[in-house]
């Protein structure tokens, strides 16, 4: 079937300071196709759509739209050319209303130079309408759902004319059901003629929806190959360069006494909304506990409160049989939590520290580190030392500055700082996000390890496979409860829709 | 397998844009040494001279005018007899920088926790305000005491000052620039009132001048060098420059310079570590309340010895304190050699020029322009990203030319 | 159901129902309560006052009550000091109060807030964009020099104003390169902007006029008066014969409020303030847009200054003549939650407090000078959030970096 092409990128090249993120790739999207750009992080994807919406600009290679080469100055470009983009991490502006985000940068104008607010809502209905894209143009874009925003980026290309549609890593934020609904709004734009780019490192979703699949790797384009006959094993080859062991080795748990227990724990979030409803379960000595959950459940607020950074409304929390009384950060950890938060750079490190003052962050007021509030660095510098010979941490010494470190050494001190200080529990959140694959093995095998050493574990995750790759038991949490237990072996699919709440199901 | 986007690693453009105020500063102070301040302070004094020159004067000899006047000539001709011009003219520069010193040290030690302290010229005049108070009520008192009481009172007051800008923003979140420069002009309005027609701290004697008690002389401070009378340099000035240590000492060998700093960079971070970062917000800004408070006791009781309504809107150590902390990249030696400079500043333009190079007048306003021109362009690293992008060039070439050296 | 569904929903019963009313009601109660005891209602026994301000108080313990703790305090508050000032005006003399309170009081109620207008509007323009603009001060300060100057060299005060208005804009545009171009830290630039400008001023006023006091007789920026009002009694002192310059905020507020909300331009200039990289990728330039709203604010300070000196200062100018103005012009801006009409009535606010300080000198010079603080302690209290929360655009401050 000889389908017109829409869309050429030949021989693209970009390199930034020290990386080369797109090295002379080549893609076409035919009319009417889906077509999916798959591979790991880093692997170049969104630099290569960032070009190819006008974004950055290429060092080298061509853009051809319906033949005819063009050159982006900036993404109004793109968006004239008949390009759309939605991104990973939405461009909404939440105290506006979904009419005028939608509308914004091509407003509807009457008089002459006031806004028309009504046209753009009946122009919003229409399109609505047309693609099932079901949203109420009238409410502020903070009132709306996670699903609900992203239909509103999708209306907002449609509403410039977009014909390509690049959707960069949409399901991300989605519940299992939510992704259906988002492959049928794909498949009636399919049919209406529009091409659509699906950015993801997710195979299942890519083997269901797309046609045609492009797999980078370290910024080259590896292959291009029809759905037909594509399969999970192969495109994973092809997106590592080896055979992926997806599962991590590790010998059965053998869970001790009670090491963290939680009861009946209710937190709200800053705005007040109640994200932790009733929460209780336990985790032993020797297991690792992973809950599961699409993100905006309640993880993070769960997490905050097990490790004191938030005060629970009511509940209990205990750590080794006895109750944390008025939780802070402080009474959890000298109470035996560690914690390897879920943005290392964010919470978990100071990056201007050097890396003997980060190791030091949880206990530097106490001895021998510091006595009668005066400190005493060479101490922290010694300490630095065997820690980072233990951990292998690469890149630096004990006075080198924590953000000079790559993202896997900087949670390697991370990691290096919570298990030095011998913790009961550790609690991991997030913990290999944005690491490559040599890091993301590195730290699941010291989780094992750690577990095996006898701590009790708690692993929350947004990745379902590394939680069903780690955990010796898997709980689902969903609008802040929990909606299901597993231990033992445990299907995909049963989880994904507990993660949903078990009330719909999942569209074949 | 992870689902972040990943942006392309950070150029020193990007760090700089991001993290907070006190990350980007100290990036720049690991990105320009001491080259940057020198080159921004000499790019200053460059436009300076320009717009001298453009007004029809020299400004060649305007400086050189200014450099006398502040006694720099001095090193030339060292001696201790105060009569010699230059160095009396030093003595004086030296008293400047001793409240430049400390109100720089109050905007860096609050930079240092990320809080950006407007509000120094509002806690010099509350500390000035109290040494006063306590400088003329006690009267009988030895001095030693009657002078620890007023200055550490003084001292206190403006932490307190400082510390309800602390407070606002610890609690409620409320931005320290906004509620400091609220502050500063509460304060003096405060003054005005004080020593205005039948204000509390006015005159005694004298009820028709809005001026205050002069300080007993058990409050006074002993002079160094040079007469009491003739406004010689008082001990201050070694409080100043313990100040300086106190400061460097506090930030690196203790656990509250360790929070303080952690809270600057991190507070995210610093949290996670078990730091309550609100009560170091209030600490810091108290602590940095207290230098400038300290500042305002020194001048009271070490020169000044009285103050008027017509003085308040004249005077602007504090302001001058923020050029000087920005400049010297909120650390101890820069602060105190800023100081030195703005001090070199305030006096050698003020009081040292014979009217047919510049006017005072004119070369007084010229400080403000230099300061900003300073201050602006220590805010936009505009030579820091020179010198940066400098060494990265420059970097390849040295190792290509160690590689031919090797082979 | 959140907030704004139920506020969508049925907008005025859940207005009526919402605390927020209640409370707003408590704190006009009792400014209220003072009010009465002053010309022209003065009444003489404190019944009246006390009445109205138990009643503000009751509205502000309910207010708490009901959740909104921090606004029914603020009317609590406001309750007790209503009956506080209105004691003391039914205290003093008759013949004071009428000196104190008349209709002039509203003329200089204007005559002192308009200067906060001009900079309150500029400066929320500014921030609208995204970009925080401390210079204002010193912008107001180019504007008043640079003005009179015009109107003196120029021969009239339309020069006057169209020098002044260029150089703020010159000045604003040196800001601008330095916030958006170079990211600096704009705080640290708008610092410097006031000490240069303060420089500038000082340094020409010398050089140009050696300090004294411009020549006598230069183009001042006309009064208009309005002949059927000027001659009524209440009205005609009141605003029968104001400046061209308080006509013009007037038109300025509601003009710019049009802009911001209810134009394309005003939608942009937000969403940069608010989302840049949202509206980056929809293909706005938030740089241009930026650029075009600070020196927009420079351009409408400066005009705020050359009224300064060449309308109410009758031509004159001195060393420093803004003293704090672009810093209370800020203030009104942040206590009117950075919307035109906000920051209008925080501006009168203001104003009125400045006329009110120079009238209560007929009670005592210690007094007045005190109440000079009203405006900066008022905006303590805005940002400390007793009267509900400050909310400035989302990214307001925070330099932005195309990629």
């Amino acid at each position: 079937m000889a389908e017109e092409i829409v869309l050429e990128m030949r021989s693209v090249r970009k390199e930034f300071p020290g990386v080369l993120a797109n090295d002379d790739v080549d893609l076409d999207v035919r009319r009417g196709e889906v077509h999916a750009l798959l591979g790991e992080n880093g692997a170049g994807k969104s630099t290569l759509m960032n070009i190819l919406y006008g974004l950055y600009h290429p060092d080298a290679g061509e853009i051809l739209v319906h033949g005819k080469p063009v050159a982006f100055a900036s993404a109004r470009d793109a968006i004239q050319a008949g390009i759309g983009m939605v991104h990973q991490h939405f461009m909404l502006i939440p105290v506006m209303t979904v009419a005028e985000n939608i509308v914004l940068g091509m407003e509807p104008v009457r008089d002459g130079v006031l806004l028309d607010e009504r046209a753009a809502e009946a122009r919003v209905r229409e399109l609505s309408g047309r693609f099932g894209l079901v949203v109420d143009p009238a409410s502020l874009v903070s009132a709306i759902t996670v699903g609900q925003e992203q239909r509103v980026e999708i209306l907002k290309a449609l509403f410039r004319g977009a014909d390509v549609l690049i959707l960069d890593e949409p399901t991300a934020v989605l519940t299992p059901q939510e992704a259906h609904e988002l492959f049928d709004i794909i498949r009636s734009l399919k049919a209406d003629g529009k091409s659509i780019i699906f950015i993801s490192h997710k195979l299942n979703e890519v083997l269901e929806i797309a046609d045609r699949i492009t797999v980078l790797r370290r910024g080259k384009k590896i292959e291009t190959v029809p759905r037909e006959g594509a399969t999970e094993a192969s495109l994973a080859r092809a997106m590592v360069g080896r055979e992926v062991l997806l599962r991590v080795e590790k010998t059965p748990a053998q869970p001790g006494d009670v090491l963290l227990a939680v009861e009946d724990l209710h937190v709200h979030d800053d705005r007040g909304i109640e994200k932790v409803r009733g929460v209780s379960f336990q985790v032993r000595a020797g297991e690792i506990v992973g809950i599961a959950g699409v993100d905006g459940n309640g993880q993070t607020e769960l997490v905050d409160a097990i490790t004191g950074l938030r005060k629970p409304t009511s509940g209990r929390i205990e750590v080794a049989g006895r109750e944390v009384h008025q939780a802070t950060a402080r009474r959890m950890l000298d109470a035996g939590v560690g914690h390897i938060p879920e943005d290392r750079q964010r919470r978990g490190l100071v990056l201007e520290f050097t890396i003997a003052e980060d190791i030091a962050l949880h206990d530097y007021a106490k001895a021998p580190n510091a006595r009668w509030g005066w400190l005493f660095p060479t101490r922290l510098v010694g300490r630095a030392a065997r820690l980072i010979r233990e951990f292998d941490v690469r890149g630096g010494g004990p006075l080198t500055r924590a953000g000079g470190l790559s993202g896997g050494n900087q949670q390697k001190v991370v990691v290096a700082r919570e298990i030095s200080r011998d913790p009961r529990v550790l609690v991991a959140a997030q913990p290999t996000r944005g690491l490559d694959v040599g890091a993301i093995e590195y730290l699941h095998r010291r989780i094992v390890a750690e577990r095996d050493e006898g701590r009790a574990v708690l692993l929350v995750s947004l990745e379902l496979d590394e939680i069903l790759s780690l955990s010796d038991r898997i709980l689902v949490i969903y609008e802040g409860e929990i909606a299901g237990e597993h231990a033992g072996a445990a299907s995909e699919e049963e989880i994904g829709l507990e993660m949903l709440g078990g009330k719909e199901r999942s569209a074949a | 397998m992870t689902m972040d986007v990943n942006y392309p690693p950070e150029t020193p453009e990007e760090a700089a844009a991001t993290g907070t105020l006190a990350a980007r500063i100290a990036l720049k102070q690991r990105a320009g040494g001491v080259v940057v301040p020198v080159m921004t302070a000499l790019l200053a004094f460059l436009i300076g001279g320009f717009v001298v020159l453009a007004t029809g004067h020299n400004p060649l000899l305007a400086y050189r005018d200014i450099f006398n006047g502040a006694g720099l000539n001095w090193v030339f001709h060292p001696t201790t007899n105060v009569a010699n011009t230059a160095a009396y003219n030093l003595s004086q520069t030296l008293l400047q920088t001793t409240t430049l010193i400390l109100c720089g040290l109050a905007v860096a030690f609050a930079f240092r926790c990320g809080m950006f302290n407007i509000g120094g010229q509002g806690q010099y005049f509350i500390g000035l305000y109290v040494a006063n108070w306590l400088g003329y009520d006690f009267a009988g008192m030895n001095p030693v005491p009657h002078i620890l009481l007023a200055v550490g009172a003084a001292t206190l007051a403006g932490a307190l000052w400082a510390g309800i800008a602390g407070f606002l923003k610890a609690t409620v979140g409320a931005h320290e620039v906004i509620s400091t420069i609220m502050l500063n002009w509460i304060a003096i309005w405060i003054g005005e009132w004080l020593f205005g027609d039948g204000g509390p701290l006015q005159n005694a004697a004298n009820k028709t001048v809005p001026i205050s008690n002069d300080v007993a002389s058990s409050a006074q401070l002993p002079v160094f060098w040079g007469q009491k009378e003739l406004q010689g340099l008082h001990v201050g000035f070694f409080v100043a420059l313990a100040a300086l240590v106190v400061f460097w000492v506090i930030l690196s060998r203790t656990t509250l310079g360790y929070e303080v700093r952690a809270v600057g960079f991190n507070p995210d971070a610093a949290a996670y570590g078990g730091i309550n970062v609100k009560k170091n917000l209030f600490r810091a800004m108290a602590i940095s309340g207290a230098f400038a408070g300290l500042a305002g006791a020194l001048d009271m009781l070490g020169y000044l010895y009285h103050f008027g309504q017509s003085d308040i809107p004249v005077s602007s150590v504090g302001f001058l304190g923020i050029a000087v902390a920005l400049l010297g990249r909120n650390t101890a030696v820069g602060t105190g050699l800023g100081a030195l400079l703005f001090g070199a500043l305030l006096f050698g333009t003020t009081h040292g020029l014979s009217s047919n190079v510049i006017q005072p007048e004119l070369a007084g306003n010229l400080t403000y322009i230099i300061q900003g021109l300073i201050v602006l362009f220590v805010g936009a690293d505009v030579l820091i990203l020179y010198v940066w992008n400098t060494r990265r060039r420059l970097r390849p070439r040295a190792r290509a030319r160690a590689k031919e050296a090797a082979a | 159901m959140t907030e704004w569904a139920q506020r969508l929903e049925n907008p005025l019963s859940a207005r009526l129902r919402d605390p927020a009313t209640t409370g707003y009601a408590g704190l006009v109660l009792g400014a209220f309560a003072a009010f009465l005891a002053i010309p022209p209602i003065q009444a003489r026994t404190i019944t009246w006052p006390i009445v109205v301000g138990i009643v503000a108080a009751v509205l502000g313990i309910w207010t708490a009550a009901r959740g909104r703790r921090r606004l029914g305090i603020g009317a609590v508050v406001t309750g007790i000091i209503g009956i506080g000032l209105g004691i003391l005006a039914t205290r003093s003399g008759v013949g004071n109060l009428n000196d104190a309170f008349n209709a002039a009081l509203i003329a200089q109620m204007f005559a002192f807030s308009t200067p906060l207008v001009f900079g309150a509007i500029g400066g929320m323009f500014s921030e609208r964009s995204g970009v925080v603009n401390i210079g204002l001060e010193g912008m107001m300060l180019m504007g008043a020099f640079w003005g009179v100057y015009g109107a003196d060299k120029g021969g009239s005060w339309v020069v006057g104003l169209f020098v002044g208005a260029g150089i703020g804009a010159v000045l604003a545009l040196v800001y601008a390169y330095f916030a958006i171009h170079l990211r600096a830290d704009q705080i640290v630039g708008g610092t410097a902007v006031n000490f240069l400008a303060l420089g500038i001023t000082g340094y020409f006023f010398f050089q140009l006029y050696h300090g004294n006091y411009i020549s006598q007789g230069v183009s001042t920026i006309p009064n208009v008066r309005i002949p059927f009002i000027a001659d009524m009694h209440f009205l005609g002192p009141a605003i029968g014969d104001l400046n061209l310059m308080i006509w013009a905020s007037f038109v300025l507020v509601i003009l710019s409020y049009v802009v911001v909300f209810k134009t394309p331009i005003g939608l942009r200039i937000r969403a940069c303030g608010e989302h840049p990289r949202a509206a980056d990728t929809v293909g706005i330039n938030v740089y241009a847009v930026r650029y075009g709203a600070v020196v927009l604010s420079g351009i409408l300070a400066a005009l705020g200054g050359v009224y300064l000196s060449d309308g109410f200062g009758g031509g004159a100018f001195n060393d420093n003549m803004t003293a704090g103005r672009g810093f209370i012009a800020l203030a009104a801006m942040i206590f009117g939650n950075w919307r035109p009409f906000g920051a209008f009535g925080a501006a009168l606010l203001f104003g009125f407090s400045s006329a009110l300080a120079l009238r209560l000198q007929v009670y005592s010079a210690s007094a007045s000078t005190l109440f000079n603080v009203l405006p900066y302690v008022l905006t303590l209290i805005a940002v400390a959030g007793v009267i509900g929360r400050t909310v400035p655009p989302a990214a307001d401050g925070k330099p932005y970096r195309k990629q």
